[in-house]
């Protein structure tokens, strides 16, 4: 790091912006934007969030399950692994461990490998603007989980479902936890155009996205 | 920055006379500015999230320093690097150094048009380093040692069968000894020759579509999830980014988000929109140990002092190019520049220099399709009209146009003299003209001529004839 490359653009920033002195009502100002940041136009949705959310995510071309209560996600991956005629050899993440997953399968409950049949993870929030849903990193949410997999399976707490972006962010700020290390927003199955400018699923990511909503 | 905006013309010929580059592009003109109209028509809000979107970068070019400031807090705050570039020769030696210290021997990157701006992988090859682009069309490309096209689809001017010889050429070595010409296919190959390089890479690069100053984050969008492991599996993550690419907070960028999402791809949202945040967290199992943003200046804040301004208000979404009559007819390589169609030329001269830039600000017919397609409302049309008047001025234009432009300039801004000539001219080439309705040929119009008739005028001149209509009004 030089520090002359940074005060020496600082200062061509400043000369460029002519040099003013900026008041401290003008800081406070600048200070207050970003501590209750403005929200701008927003697209307008029905009332129905869930149901936006629902048809949003089908567009994208995730397949869709409910579930009364976390206790039947365990049944929903196995029949799952069935239809697909999955090895039970799959990646959980962590922050479900605790679901009483059976004995006899593999379960590698950490960041995904190289070759990654199936994981599941949980997300934090789902839009319903453009049916998509959003998962935080940390110790018991591996980002690799997201992208590894043939078959990502999320979870998604339909109380966890809000209209836009923005209102994810407001949740997020006032949660306790710092701002995550990452933050993946997923709208669908990995895809390319790159060829041809045929659309090819999938690109380097998962081949499919099954969302389970869990009503409870 | 290389360009080569001298010989334009030349190449423009070329491209016209090239069928399967014609066909290539010729599939812009329909898919993608027919998605993006549908996908604004059907937001009503668009245009407020248009006005919106200027405002927000206008305010933020205002005070640039004190965002970048913020930014750089944030990052630190949260176990990051960030490093200053006054140009492209900074840039890359910070990222060298960076990739020495980290004892790097293979690089993978997500897509990054300021990579390219600086020549970064040219100069990592130097140093010995395997690099390697992980974005699909970035990779068909770069085993191509091409440039990319087009800032959105690098691969817009290559068809299938093309990429089917390329990695029939270059996919043995990977166990892929078949020829295959199914863009599925195809894509498998990249996928699985791009999984092993995900794991096996020191160093992940990636560009930045928003910095955040609010939380010091980088956000890049994608479709194909490759960025997004780049910057998850590398134990380096290095982000190479303009100064004009940081936002105030999160809701500035989710505006811009959906600004860009539809002018780019006519599209909602992309499958993966990823925020990285500094370096691994306590109890992580997964991310990069190390995290470095590189800010790069490289002619921008030259930028920002004059009437060149809003052009920083660019998300690099390439609406602009998908709109230009000119882009459409001679495809991203004959700009010969990093940066192609009209956002290319207005920036080219900025990061090079006028003389490097060449006929650049001239490849436009000055229509203004580019300016109302802006997602950020950039006045591109304006901005190229004043990059002529400035390469005048500063005597790049030399020659028969330097001469001829001397004389229509010294006669338009004397309108009687104007008038009188212009009505004589008319009338001459009216009588001349006006058994056979036009002319095959006629000297000094030779450009116009070569490819179709010039229309005889008929008796009259523009102003005489809007003079007239506004009487009878």
């Amino acid at each position: 790091m030089t520090a002359g490359g940074r005060d020496d653009i600082l200062a061509r920033i400043r000369a460029a912006l002519g040099n003013r002195h900026r008041s401290e009502a003008a800081l406070s100002d600048l200070e207050q934007r970003i501590s209750a940041p403005p929200t701008g136009p927003l697209p307008r949705l029905t009332d129905d969030a869930l149901g936006q959310f629902i048809s949003k995510a089908e567009a994208n071309l995730f397949t869709l399950e409910r579930i009364a209560s976390l206790q039947m996600l365990v049944p929903a991956v196995r029949s799952l692994l069935s239809e697909t005629s999955c090895q039970p050899d799959i990646s959980v993440a962590p922050a479900l461990e605790h679901l009483g997953w059976p004995s006899e399968w593999a379960i590698n409950f950490g960041a995904a490998r190289k070759t990654e049949p199936l994981s599941v993870t949980m997300a934090v929030a789902g839009l319903a603007e453009t049916g998509s849903v959003i998962l935080r990193s940390g110790p018991s949410s591996p980002t690799t989980l997201n992208f590894l997999p043939d078959l990502h399976v999320v979870v998604l707490r339909t109380h966890d479902i809000v209209p836009h972006v923005e209102d994810a962010w407001a949740r997020f700020r006032s949660s306790e936890e710092d701002w995550p290390r990452t933050v993946n927003i997923i709208a669908g199955p990995s895809r390319t155009a790159d060829v041809g400018g045929v659309i090819v699923r999938p690109a380097h990511g998962p081949k499919s996205v099954h969302l389970v909503l869990c009503e409870s | 920055m290389q360009a080569e905006g001298k010989n334009f013309s030349s190449r423009a010929s070329k491209a016209l006379a090239d069928a399967g580059l014609q066909q290539q592009v010729s599939k812009l003109k329909t898919g993608f500015v027919a998605a993006r109209a549908r996908a604004v028509a059907a937001l009503p809000e668009y245009e407020a999230m248009r006005e919106a979107g200027a405002a927000i970068k206008d305010h933020t070019l205002e005070n640039l320093d004190f965002y970048l400031e913020r930014f750089e807090r944030e990052v630190v705050k949260r176990g990051g690097h960030v490093h200053w570039a006054a140009d492209a020769d900074d840039a890359c030696r910070i990222v060298r150094e960076i990739c020495a210290r980290a004892g790097a021997r293979s690089v993978t990157k997500g897509k990054s048009m300021v990579s390219e701006e600086i020549g970064l992988n040219a100069a990592l090859e130097a140093d010995g380093l395997e690099v390697v682009e992980t974005d699909a069309g970035e990779y068909i490309v770069q085993l191509a040692k091409e440039a990319p096209s087009h800032i959105v689809m690098p691969t817009v001017h290559k068809t299938t069968e093309d990429i089917a010889d390329l990695f029939f050429e270059h996919h043995g070595r990977h166990g892929f000894s078949e020829r295959v010409t199914d863009a599925a296919a195809l894509i498998a190959q990249v996928r699985s020759v791009m999984r092993e390089k995900y794991f096996s890479a020191d160093v992940g690069i990636t560009g930045a579509n928003f910095l955040v100053a609010e939380t010091g984050s980088n956000i890049i969008v994608t479709n194909e999830g490759n960025g997004d492991l780049t910057c998850t599996l590398a134990r380096v993550h290095i982000v190479t980014a303009g100064i004009e690419k940081v936002v105030p907070t999160l809701n500035d960028a989710a505006l811009f988000l959906r600004l860009l999402a539809r002018s780019a791809l006519g599209i909602e949202t992309t499958s993966y929109t990823t925020l990285s945040t500094g370096p691994r967290r306590r109890g992580d199992v997964d991310g990069p140990e190390e995290y470095h943003v590189v800010l790069v200046d490289n002619g921008r804040t030259k930028m920002l002092s004059g009437a060149f301004r809003p052009m920083l208000r660019c998300i690099r979404c390439g609406a602009c190019m998908n709109h230009c009559p000119v882009y459409l007819a001679v495809g991203g390589h004959a700009y010969a520049s990093v940066y192609p169609g009209p956002m290319g030329a207005v920036l080219t001269p900025m990061i090079t220099s006028h003389e490097a830039a060449g006929e650049l600000p001239h490849a436009c017919t000055l229509n203004g399709r580019c300016q109302q397609v802006c997602p950020v409302k950039i006045p591109l049309p304006d901005l190229l009209r004043r990059l002529r008047h400035d390469q005048w001025e500063a005597g790049f234009i030399k020659g028969k146009s330097r001469w001829g432009l001397g004389i229509w300039s010294w006669l338009a801004t004397r309108p009687s003299l104007y008038r009188l000539v212009t009505r004589f001219g008319a009338g001459v080439l009216g009588v001349l003209g006006r058994s056979r309705g036009g002319f095959r040929r006629l000297p000094l119009a030779g450009g116009w001529t070569a490819g179709r008739n010039l229309p005889a005028p008929q008796g009259t001149t523009f102003h005489a004839a809007w003079a007239k209509g506004k009487k009878r009004l």
